[in-house]
């Protein structure tokens, strides 16, 4: 049996507490009230029972309560269970782990981190396994252990500096969670002679700086023997301040700016490059606000945004693209006027306004090739319908609105269908009864404020019977339970089916406030108008501007050229810079900045890996000796671990005390009834 | 006064102690006593003016003259004052002792609560027939001091100053006598209710200032049975309720000298009240309280035949 913390037996030295107190209970047994004792005298007790002990068992029990206490927290554990012996280990398995995020190409803190690792590298002796990672926003493999192992003994550490040689910082940010776990899972179960490893050493190089991700290592299963040494380089390195361009809603540009904690400045200069005038911003140590960026100068889409006032300059620059605007065009499948308010053209042509985001053009009787939604107003010829549900199957969006009983052979050749049958439905006017808030057309209306559709009269619509076949969806239906709305796939696309139109003969629904959202949900639903993001991170894949076609040209900050093929992402973005992506005629630009994160570079606390479970060990520069003592502790604690007698010990300590409650209650009852009435 | 055993008198038909401490009202404790023991009045010893014909009395010159039998002169010549005799009748202080000594009961209750039942049953038996009634409680010093009254209210405030539990520390009888014997100036009935475990020496004096103030006294000695027994199975560390003191005490061995000496320090102060013309009765608290009231009575029977004499410096031997 041996003991973790050995010097926690001296506790049971607290025994000599009960045995005091049960003889010093004996000569001050019971004190019985007297009214006066100025007729007595005091006389001595007898001498020989003051030493005399009582209670033997309560006083036996009250012991071993204090010495299972004292033995708990000694940890005690069985040696014979540690499975790994230092005598007869091999070489020890070392893993270099070295940051190389975008924050560590701080100045002069690359090339310190380098050399820390090629010392470790240098150390490792020809019994050890050595590995060596990389990591910013992925880990990557520079040597594995297999390789380690295959090359000559004399030339491994040659050659593995020689790979550290060739490794520069990225523009990425840190994913210092993801590297610990995943460099944690390389350590091999054995060495290649099948004997256990001496010892698990995973040297983490990095400057740890507050902005690293620290994803997945809360609660992470660290295999057996795995100590993290960290080797935190780039500490006498400046405060720092970064800024990062976001995604424009509107037309002016938002820029989140932050300051490190560890700042001494709160000033700051924020101007496009090449623009001498720009805006003075006020930010205190350890925040993050957004401000409005300075305006673009006229007829640039794009440009840099450069933050003056910080001392760190590898995170001072963003990148703006602005966003395209997408042509958006609506095919309009009908003969009707443009200018006669009781057809439904009328309304179409004017329900999509222009955004900043797109630009909707609605084409009456146009070509469905390179249409991204349909109307269809009223009953088609075979031949059209044959086309449109064609176009449909290819992925398209269409809206029918059922006119009439003469729309029932177009609603059945869309589907594809042997009859449908469209009838007039009686009565003086509907309205809605049950609206399906879930589904994304009547999504942002599922508030109070905007979910009545009670105004909203329907003087004519149309009934018909949705086969079951067909999978429908019914987000909107009238009080009479007949479909208002139907939404039913068609191929890879689908067909929304209308009850009833918008001109002033069937509803007033083109005279509600709620027309124009609920036709541009319609378009955005059919996907037609999806606005296309222009700013990225580095790391993140940008999607291709266009779905079918030929090759996308894809041109780099640094002037590569990529070629892919079109709906392929592109993930080369590990550059900042401004991406240009050439389609045919059309060039579109994409702005990839730096994360934010990485210019938070104020220094990690230094108990925060540790409070998430990662079982650091000591940090470099101890001696062979002090290591090897400190790996038989951290065995000897691995092991009682695993054990745990400590808890059977508490255990043991609560049954004796819940037995020494119950006999003393039990004495004590019994010296009271003994005991004469006062 | 030789007590009887508490369980005989308790068969003989009077209220068991143990059965009345247990009603918690003191006033009703006292009724309960009372009832059955109305006795009639006492004989004033006082003569005043009133309207009831005692004696004549010679005129002397100088007395005032409202009271001359004018009749009696036109008769006989003779200047004569009538006497009629006192209504005012008795005026009783009752002096309760509440050191903490008093708090000691071997029974259910303890001696002050038997003490104060007492004083409560002299109190609304000497009410309930017209007498004054004022009380002194006491410890080291005197506590509350209601001067003798019989007015209605007065004997409510008895009770509420009676009910108030003992908080003194030391018995000291010479300071709450002589306090006693500033504050009753007329004469009248003392009884002094008390377990008198105090040294004797000052007792003499100041109960003689207060016979020499022509007050009539009684004096009950309240014990516990077990105070006169000393029946303890075992050795013990004792201690003393008003000093806080220890004392470790075999009672196999320390038995016969207490009650040598507690029989010793009885047998002084009865010396002192037979000196100075008084009863004494020592109560046990086992004992029915009618049996106490019944000693009063009697002693208050005997009083026309106690010669008062004066006090010839008694010794407690």
């Amino acid at each position: 049996m041996n003991f973790l913390t050995p010097w926690f037996l001296l506790g049971a030295l607290a025994v000599a507490g009960p045995i005091l107190f049960h003889l010093i209970r004996r000569a001050a047994r019971e004190r019985l009230p007297f009214s006066s004792l100025m007729f007595l005298k005091p006389a001595p007790p007898r001498a020989t029972r003051r030493r005399k002990l009582e209670h033997l068992l309560l006083l036996l029990l009250r012991c071993l309560c204090l010495v299972a206490l004292a033995a708990a927290f000694a940890r005690p554990f069985l040696a014979g269970d540690n499975s790994l012996p230092v005598a007869t280990a091999a070489g020890r398995q070392l893993i270099v782990l070295l940051d190389t995020s975008a924050s560590m190409r701080r100045g002069g803190v690359w090339e310190e981190a380098r050399a820390v690792a090629e010392k470790y590298i240098g150390q490792a002796g020809a019994a050890d396994q050595v590995a060596v990672l990389t990591f910013d926003r992925q880990p990557r493999t520079l040597a594995a252990f297999a390789e380690w192992a295959a090359w000559p003994v004399d030339e491994r550490a040659a050659l593995a500096r020689q790979r550290l040689a060739s490794v520069s910082p990225s523009w990425m940010g840190t994913a210092l969670g993801l590297a610990l776990t995943t460099a944690a899972e390389q350590f091999p179960g054995t060495s290649p002679d099948g004997k256990p490893p001496e010892r698990r050493d995973l040297v983490l190089i990095s400057d740890l700086q507050e902005g690293a991700r620290l994803d997945g290592l809360q609660g992470h299963d660290w295999p057996v023997g795995v100590r993290v040494r960290i080797e935190r380089v780039g500490q006498k390195q400046p405060a720092n301040a970064g800024l990062e361009i976001l995604d424009p809603a509107d037309n002016s540009i938002h820029v989140r700016v932050t300051n490190s904690r560890d700042s001494k400045r709160d000033k700051f200069h924020l101007a496009w490059a090449g623009v001498n005038t720009g805006v003075d911003v006020y930010l205190p140590p350890g925040e993050t606000r957004t401000f409005t960026a300075p305006k673009l100068p006229a007829g640039m889409t794009s440009g840099v945004l450069q933050l003056s006032g910080g001392e760190g300059n590898f995170d001072n620059l963003s990148y703006y693209a602005a966003r395209e605007v997408q042509p958006v065009k609506v095919s309009y499948l009908g003969p009707d006027s443009t200018n006669d308010p009781a057809q439904l053209l009328y309304y179409v042509q004017r329900v999509f306004p222009a955004t900043v985001r797109r630009t909707v053009q609605v084409a009456p009787g146009g070509p469905l090739n390179d249409a991204a939604f349909a109307v269809i107003p009223g009953p088609l010829t075979p031949d059209q319908s044959a086309t449109v549900r064609e176009w449909l199957k290819g992925g398209k969006c269409a809206l029918l609105v059922l006119s009439g009983a003469s729309s029932g052979p177009t609603l059945s050749a869309l589907l594809g269908l042997e009859e449908v049958s469209v009838t007039e439905a009686a009565g003086e006017y509907a309205l809605l009864g049950e609206i399906d808030f879930k589904h994304p057309i009547f999504a942002p209306f599922d508030d109070p404020r905007f979910s009545d559709f009670t105004h909203i009269h329907f003087w004519k619509h149309r009934r018909w019977e949705i086969p079951p076949s067909l999978q429908a969806r019914v987000p909107a239906r009238f009080d009479d339970g007949s479909p208002m709305l139907a939404q039913i796939p068609v191929g890879k696309g689908f067909l929304l089916v209308l009850a009833s139109g918008w001109t002033p003969a069937d509803s007033q629904l083109a005279v509600s406030s709620k027309f124009p959202p609920l036709m541009e949900r319609m378009l955005d639903w059919s996907g037609a108008g999806t606005p296309a993001r222009a700013q990225f991170r580095t790391g993140e894949a940008i999607p291709s501007p266009v779905s079918s076609g030929g090759e996308v040209q894809w041109q780099k900050p640094d002037g590569k050229q990529v070629a892919l093929p079109a709906g392929a992402d592109f993930v080369e973005t590990d550059l900042p810079g401004i991406y240009s992506a050439l389609d045919g005629k059309v060039a579109r630009r994409f702005a990839v900045n730096l994360p934010l994160e990485e210019s938070r570079t104020a220094p990690l606390p230094q108990d925060e890996l540790g409070r998430l479970g990662v079982p650091l060990g000591p940090v470099g520069g101890q001696s062979r000796v002090e290591s090897r003592a400190y790996l038989r502790h951290a065995q000897d604690a691995e092991v009682e671990g695993r054990q745990k007698i400590w808890r059977w010990l508490i255990v043991a300590a609560l049954a004796i005390t819940f037995g020494e409650v119950i006999l003393g209650g039990w004495l004590a009852r019994r010296l009271a009834a003994a005991a004469p009435t006062p | 006064m030789p007590a009887a055993p508490p369980a005989r008198l308790s068969e003989a038909g009077f209220v068991d102690p143990k059965a009345l401490m247990a009603i918690r009202n003191l006033e009703l404790r006292a009724r309960v006593v009372v009832e059955g023991f109305w006795n009639g009045l006492h004989r004033s010893p006082y003569h005043g003016f009133s309207v009831e014909f005692t004696e004549y009395r010679p005129y002397s010159p100088g007395e005032d003259t409202r009271y001359l039998d004018w009749r009696l002169y036109a008769r006989s010549d003779r200047y004569y004052v009538k006497r009629f005799e006192d209504e005012t009748n008795l005026r009783c202080h009752l002096l309760v002792d509440q050191s903490r000594s008093m708090g000691y009961g071997s029974l259910t209750y303890s001696k002050s609560d038997y003490a104060r039942t007492f004083a409560a049953t002299l109190a609304w038996f000497l009410h309930d027939q017209g007498d004054a009634v004022g009380l002194f409680t006491f410890d080291e010093r005197v506590r509350d001091y209601f001067p003798p009254r019989h007015r209605q209210g007065h004997l409510r405030q008895l009770m509420l100053a009676l009910e108030r539990e003992p908080e003194g520390r030391a018995t000291h009888l010479g300071q709450p006598l002589r306090r006693a014997a500033e504050l009753a100036r007329k004469r009248g009935l003392i009884v002094l209710i008390s377990d008198l475990l105090a040294p004797v020496d000052e007792l003499e004096r100041h109960l003689a200032r207060l016979v020499a103030a022509g007050h009539e006294l009684v004096v009950f000695q309240v014990l516990d049975p077990n105070e006169l027994a000393f029946d303890f199975p075992r050795a013990a560390l004792f201690q003393d309720m008003e000093s806080r003191q220890d004392y470790f005490i075999d009672p196999g061995v320390a038995r016969a000298e207490y009650q040598r000496q507690l029989n010793d320090h009885a047998a002084a102060v009865e010396a002192i009240c037979r000196n100075l013309g008084f009863a004494f009765h020592r109560v046990l608290t086992g004992r029915p309280l009618e049996l106490a009231l019944l000693d009063f009575l009697r002693s208050r029977a005997r009083r026309g035949k106690l010669i008062r004499r004066r006090p010839q410096r008694a010794s407690p031997s």
